[in-house]
């Protein structure tokens, strides 16, 4: 329930003579009718949305210090999922959380448009981190969206903006947190005798909520992928029955990784280097795995891989046991053409230099001949059409 | 008090480490029409759009008023976040596994699941009213809580 400041009810009072504004601006917030633009309302929803936008900030850093990790971080290659999880959660949640936003700020809309737009210093900054907080959860929510389908009409690079924004819409919610909470605590513990029906509309944004979860989360988990009609991937579709991130024509490698003179070599901070063909690495002992390609963009899909084992590899090389191993595509240039692999997992067994998948050489699309396979590991950080391996 | 302050306190570090970030890393006017944007555009647009429909169903009869309500924000949802993908501008010829489905035939399909669920809630609340025509005296209690229908629209039950 919005009411009108008791200021403005005072009409007689004389004035100065200044023109003030139509009476219709100074009334706007009375004419919202609907009971539900009401404190208890904005209060569950807005519990929600920050346990929503907590979540999503959280799962954003593992994601982001995962490929950008800070000297002391250690991320584990167990359990095998996690990454796969965190991601999930990070973009399915994330799109759930679009009506939970919407039905938040329509339910505080009519304080947009209070009369005097700024009543005090305090007042106005409010106001100002409503904005913040507005402007900074559409901004996300939107660029996200955009990002997963792909298309990228804003004129800066997606993931720097997204994850420094992520900052200042999480420092806005606390302030905002530390600024409602007793408003929050008091209408949430008291039971209301107002017979406002929430309920029905607080259970019909979780269903539409659900509904969106319902028709995206198949593109994480494949028991419900048939049911992913709005996902922007699908396990089991592309070549050997996964998806391809980039192509082996997009990244400009299809005749390099073609040649018969194709080797892999380990060079670097190595006992000896080692220079291996494909019919050599084929003559190691091959392993099996199954482990899930985990993209950033929140899909996954789980696959048998075939090769040798990372640390097979680089013990006929002998490295330490503390050592870093960095891993380069043919690819001549990108953002994601190398990548780092830390103790915990190239020392894993189950992280392989594979070179086959679901029972077949790996398809072009794969990294044909070889690529990386890890887990628990952002899908970008898989590396494709490997012929390096640098210790470091 | 103390626990408030220290929440708030991390929250203008989170700020100002945000605005620095923007500041250093990203081209600051293109990320401030988007931000900006995004807020007018949803402020001056979508909501009246929103406060139309609630006005254009104001009229309808109020055991359905709820349901169609609740059936258009699901579909108003569900069609904002799938927008980007039958329009597909992220397809490309190289990659076919990206964006594979025919997501304009799929959003139909979608729409028309929320539309039937929408129906099977309407007929279960017509049976339920006629049912409740009978024990009316028995349930004055719930029948009460029942909530005054405004003008603006948005009162659901």
């Amino acid at each position: 329930m919005v009411r009108r400041p008791a200021l403005l009810r005072i009409p007689a009072l004389p004035r100065p003579p200044l023109p003030g504004p139509p009476a219709v601006l100074q009334t706007l917030p009375e004419r919202f009718t609907s009971r539900l633009h009401d404190e208890r309302t904005a209060a569950w929803l807005g519990m929600a949305l920050g346990a929503s936008f907590l979540t999503a900030f959280a799962t954003g850093l593992v994601s982001h210090f995962l490929q950008h990790p800070p000297g002391w971080a250690q991320w584990p290659s167990r359990p095998v999922n996690l990454y796969r999880v965190t991601q999930g959660v990070h973009v399915i949640g994330g799109l759930a959380t679009v009506p939970l936003l919407l039905a938040k700020l329509w339910t505080v809309y009519p304080k947009l448009l209070r009369w005097p737009p700024v009543r005090s210093a305090v007042h106005g900054g409010r106001r100002l981190l409503a904005l913040v907080l507005v402007g900074g959860a559409l901004f996300q929510l939107v660029t996200g969206v955009l990002n997963i389908s792909y298309w990228y009409p804003f004129p800066f690079f997606f993931t720097t903006a997204h994850y420094w924004t992520a900052y200042l819409l999480v420092g806005a919610l606390l302030i905002h947190v530390a600024d409602e909470w007793p408003k929050v605590r008091r209408t949430v513990m008291t039971r209301p005798e107002d017979a406002v029906g929430r309920r029905a509309f607080l259970l019909t944004v979780a269903a539409a909520s659900g509904t969106v979860a319902l028709t995206t989360v198949g593109e994480a988990f494949s028991p419900l992928a048939r049911l992913a009609l709005l996902a922007p991937r699908r396990p089991g579709v592309g070549p050997q029955g996964l998806p391809v991130n980039k192509s082996a024509a997009g990244a400009g490698v299809a005749a390099a990784a073609r040649e018969a003179g194709w080797r892999l070599t380990v060079t670097g901070r190595v006992e000896r280097e080692v220079t291996l063909s494909l019919a050599q690495l084929r003559a190691l002992p091959q392993r099996t795995a199954r482990l899930p390609i985990a993209c950033v963009e929140g899909w996954s899909a789980e696959a048998t891989w075939e090769g040798v084992r990372l640390r097979d590899v680089l013990r006929l090389a002998g490295v330490a046991d503390g050592a870093r191993v960095r891993v380069e595509s043919l690819e001549r240039g990108g953002l994601y053409r190398t990548s780092d692999v830390a103790p915990p997992h190239w020392r894993d067994p189950l992280t392989l230099l594979a070179l086959g998948v679901n029972g077949a050489p790996l398809d072009l699309d794969h990294g044909f001949p070889c690529r990386l396979i890890a887990p628990n590991r952002p899908g970008v950080m898989q590396t494709k059409w490997v012929h390096r391996l640098v210790v470091s | 008090m103390k626990a408030r302050i220290a929440v708030a306190a991390v929250g203008l570090v989170l700020v100002a480490v945000g605005v620095r970030g923007i500041v250093l890393h990203v081209d600051v006017s293109g990320w401030a029409v988007w931000f900006v944007g995004a807020a007018v555009l949803h402020d001056g647009v979508l909501v009246p759009l929103v406060l139309a429909a609630g006005l254009l169903t104001r009229r309808l009869p109020g055991p359905y008023r709820g349901v169609v309500r609740g059936a258009l924000v699901a579909a108003g949802c569900v069609s904002a976040i799938a927008l980007p993908l039958v329009l597909g501008y992220g397809r490309r010829a190289d990659v076919p596994s990206r964006l594979p489905l025919p997501y304009g035939r799929n959003l139909v399909v979608v729409l028309g699941a929320i539309a039937a669920a929408a129906v099977l809630a309407a007929t279960f609340r017509l049976l339920r009213e006629r049912g409740v025509g009978v024990e009316r005296a028995g349930r004055g209690v719930r029948l009460r809580r029942r909530p005054r229908p405004g003008p603006e629209g948005g009162v659901r039950r």
